[in-house]
């Protein structure tokens, strides 16, 4: 949702083409290596919008349509735009791909954790090391906003690599912890005067 | 040929039921002109590690090879020798005197080398200007910031042109904005001047300056990780190897 909501902000500053578009959210999003959007993406995005009155286009003289249409924010886009501004940002810490491997691996003999834990570490020192690269080529002065988002990327990077150190000195107790409990839901529609009232 | 080669090393502190297994059965080849960092958890051998590879200390059994050259066959004398002329020390503790200004402190082991007073301090000139102090050479220990004390740490242990720098924990004293400019200095001690850096470090985000980690857990080697910049290099050797197959 992020890139329909900073294509309204960016419609916000100035009417753009929708190549402009493209080309504006990626130097904002920090360079096509770091977030990438095709240019279907942006289009269909778009046509979301206009069909729900978000942007509208700038009618043009020859009448031609596509690419060359001039895209502008309506009252309602720009409504939409600062409702998402005021709203905090949250992503989900707890949803981890990898505590997912490791719980999943302790059960399973065939698997070795430690090993698990080893090609993580790789791979986020891989990440680490290749993000610190690119910033100690940036300048200082004029690329302040890219250096501080890449302090960002490495300051979680060093923060998972932390937590997976933690694992790793505790990983016998935590191999020898018992299954999480399933809780296992009746099927099917909840009976008539059934405490569980709140499932509907 | 590596710069760097250990051999099956082994340092046990102390004998009998307080023995210590400090490194236990070591192999490790360091080429020339790379940056490795060793981590892992305290205790587990990486500072013993680097004192044994920098000859401050003996090994309990097994050999460190400097540019092919067993070190630790050697007499007391060649060893002192050896750390003068091939390797720079660098330390989480500055180790400067404080009665010295920047210039003086750098210049210091080529006065005691026996080196003229003008041609040492031209040299720690050189190197304060290659860290960005040439502007603070006449000041004091205490006159400069943890990360400048560093800086100059940096420019002594380079005056003697070694080959080899050894790091032990460089930005544990520091802040992360010092830090990230030491590891810098590390970095381009490689890149730039073609030196082997070998740094002992707990911080992931000075490890990631390295070209290279090697992980340590109690005294053995677990993880060795090249990283991507590396993968040419990487290419180049498996086809060297599939080729001698």
């Amino acid at each position: 949702m992020s890139v329909r909501h900073s294509l309204l902000g960016l419609l916000a500053q100035q009417p753009r083409y929708g190549y402009e578009l493209r080309a504006a959210f990626t130097a904002l999003a920090g360079g096509s290596e770091n977030w990438n959007v095709t240019p279907a993406q942006i289009y269909t995005t778009l046509n979301r919008m206009l069909e729900s009155g978000l942007v509208e286009i700038e009618p043009s003289d020859d009448g031609s349509t596509s690419e060359k249409r001039k895209f502008h924010i309506t009252p309602a886009g720009l409504e939409e735009f600062n409702r998402w501004l005021l709203t905090d940002v949250r992503d989900e810490p707890q949803q981890d791909a990898f505590y997912l491997k490791l719980m999943l691996s302790r059960h399973l003999d065939f698997v070795d954790t430690s090993r698990l834990i080893q090609i993580q570490r790789n791979g986020l020192y891989h990440d680490l090391h290749r993000i610190t690269q690119a910033r100690e080529k940036l300048d200082q002065r004029t690329d302040l906003a890219r250096i501080m988002l890449m302090d960002k990327a490495i300051m979680h990077l060093e923060a998972d690599l932390r937590w997976l150190d933690m694992v790793e000195s505790r990983l016998d107790e935590v191999v020898k912890q018992p299954p999480p409990e399933v809780c296992l839901r009746p099927r099917g529609r909840p009976q008539k005067n059934s405490p569980v009232s709140d499932r509907q | 040929m590596a710069i760097i080669e250990v051999k099956d090393l082994t340092k046990i502190y102390g004998n009998g039921d307080n023995a210590v297994r400090a490194l236990d059965s070591i192999n490790l080849s360091v080429e020339e002109g790379k940056f490795v960092a060793v981590m892992g958890p305290s205790g587990c051998g990486k500072s013993t590690l680097l004192h044994l590879i920098g000859g401050l200390d003996r090994p309990t059994s097994g050999s460190v090879m400097i540019e092919g050259k067993d070190i630790s066959k050697m007499k007391d004398d060649q060893l002192t020798e050896l750390r003068r002329r091939k390797m720079g020390f660098i330390f989480q503790f500055f180790n400067l005197i404080p009665v010295l200004n920047a210039a003086e402190n750098a210049a210091l082991p080529l006065i005691l080398d026996g080196v003229k007073q003008e041609r040492a301090k031209a040299k720690a000139m050189e190197w304060l200007q290659k860290n960005q102090l040439g502007d603070r050479s006449t000041h004091r220990p205490d006159e400069l910031s943890g990360g400048q004390q560093q800086r100059v740490a940096i420019a002594r242990a380079m005056i003697s042109d070694p080959l080899i720098i050894l790091a032990d924990e460089p930005t544990g004293n520091l802040d992360t904005r010092s830090g990230d400019e030491i590891a810098s200095v590390l970095r381009s001690l490689v890149s730039d001047w073609g030196r082997t850096v070998l740094m002992v470090t707990h911080d992931p985000r000075i490890a990631a300056y390295a070209d290279r980690i090697i992980f340590l857990k109690d005294g053995k080697i677990v993880d060795d990780t090249l990283m991507s910049s590396d993968a040419p290099e990487n290419a180049r050797r498996l086809k060297e190897k599939v080729e001698s197959l």
